[in-house]
């Protein structure tokens, strides 16, 4: 059942675009106030479907989709009313002018902070500038709408990949913004980002998406410690099911002439597992969440593959 | 104090102060009774989530290291824990083994081991070298 306290409940949602084609499969996970919890996946695994129905843009096909304890389908307005939202493929309304458009933004929500509105926007550099959204730069735009996003002092924060195109400099003063919304309001927030280091900085949980089905939900400092690369010869085991079917690995794969499986728990205790089990010597080492990212849902590389 | 993090190393960001402050106040950089910057200053300074410094300095704390003091901030202990000398130096003699063997595959002398360590000692003391500014 929907806690109250919860700020977004999924349950067991699946949503497909062509019959029998799902591109979320079974998704269940919550986020409590405060929470930050960063959507990692490949392209296509369902990251933005996934925010779509939290936003109460699309219906799941089966499960249920709680935001603020309520339905996005069927209160939009009052949900969203207590969400920001930024993503990579937003439009806004290219003819207005930024003060038309912040004006806009500001008549639509009852509480809107006109000090955080001139803090951010002399930080961007666009106190003095009205120009057109069609204008502005790519960077520009995207801050204007994340000004347009966060200035109604959001519980929720959603940005599906929001610093997607943007320079490092810009991506950077997006993550500053962001933060500082942490600091202050101690907002929870949804991201998608392929940026591993961004995903690193804002800090919380991850949730790996793969194939529409949540493949890990771990805290993020957590999975980092907790979690290990062994390089396996493959001439020490034949099947990588046998592999798989260990306990604690999260997912192997085949690498020229080694199987890579990603293990939970140090080295130490990987290498031993792995001695009991198939008595061959495996090098186990930590690695970087980047790495780690590649391996759970990079494809084969089996010798002789192309 | 300067900290600098680096998302791509193998340790995750909060063990990464976590590293540096116990570096600093090991090389008397901070010294017992300092006021450590606060939460907020710093995740904004690293641009890093606040829950992340806070999980930092709470480690820290329980090690002994720092105290936090309500509403005053957070400062490094007055009475560093220490641990008894022979555990001190047999857990010594394990990094030292594996540094030697480090030094000893990569065809270095024990000469240069002991070079590196003054050069480390000198780091640990006055800092790590930090980017050039540009002058005002």
């Amino acid at each position: 059942m929907t806690t109250p306290a919860s700020i977004i409940e999924f349950n067991d949602v699946a949503r497909s675009y062509k019959k029998d084609k799902p591109v979320l499969d079974g998704v269940t996970f919550s986020m409590q106030p405060g929470e930050v919890v960063a959507l990692l996946g490949r392209n296509a695994s369902g990251k933005t479907t996934l925010i779509n129905l939290a936003m109460g843009m699309l219906f799941p096909h089966r499960g249920t989709v709680r935001v603020f304890g309520m339905s996005p389908i069927d209160e939009p307005v009052v949900v969203k009313s207590r969400i920001g939202y930024v993503s990579e493929t937003q439009v806004l309304p290219p003819g207005s002018r930024i003060s038309e458009l912040i004006a806009f933004h500001r008549y639509l929500y009852k509480k809107w902070d006109i000090q955080l509105e001139k803090d951010l926007l002399r930080r961007f550099g666009l106190s003095n500038n009205d120009s057109r959204i069609k204008q502005l730069s790519k960077g520009q735009a995207r801050q204007v709408a994340l000004l347009c996003a966060v200035c109604h002092r959001p519980e929720l924060l959603v940005l599906d990949e929001p610093a997607g195109g943007l320079d490092p400099a810009a991506r950077r003063e997006f993550l500053e913004t962001s933060i500082q919304l942490l600091n202050s309001e101690g907002s929870a927030i949804l991201f998608s980002s392929h940026h591993m280091g961004d995903v690193e900085r804002l800090g919380g949980r991850a949730l790996l998406l793969d194939a529409g089905k949540v493949r890990i939900d771990s805290d993020l400092d957590a999975l980092r410690e907790n979690s290990c690369l062994a390089v396996i010869p493959q001439y020490a085991v034949t099947n990588l099911s046998d592999i798989q079917k260990l306990d604690g690995c999260l997912g192997a794969r085949s690498m020229t002439n080694d199987w890579h499986a990603i293990f939970r728990g140090t080295p130490v205790e990987t290498r031993a597992k792995l001695l009991a089990a198939f008595n061959v010597e495996a090098q186990c080492v930590r690695i970087p969440l980047e790495e780690l990212f590649v391996e759970l849902v990079g494809g084969d590389r089996s010798a002789g593959a192309v | 104090m300067y900290l600098a993090i680096n998302p791509a190393d193998d340790l995750p960001i909060y063990r990464q102060i976590m590293r540096q402050i116990m570096d600093a106040i090991a090389g008397g950089r901070l010294q017992s009774g300092e006021r450590l910057t606060s939460h907020r200053e710093l995740s904004e300074q690293l641009v890093i989530a606040p829950l992340t410094v806070k999980k930092a300095y709470d480690e820290l704390e329980a090690l002994g290291y720092i105290e936090s003091q309500r509403g005053r901030g957070t400062f490094v202990s007055a009475r560093l824990p220490r641990i008894t000398p022979a555990v001190r130096t047999a857990q010594l003699k394990v990094a030292a083994q594996a540094l030697l063997s480090q030094a000893y595959l990569a065809g270095l002398e024990y000469s240069d081991v002991l070079r590196v360590i003054k050069d480390a000692d000198r780091e640990l003391t006055d800092g790590p070298v930090q980017p050039q500014r540009k002058a005002q």
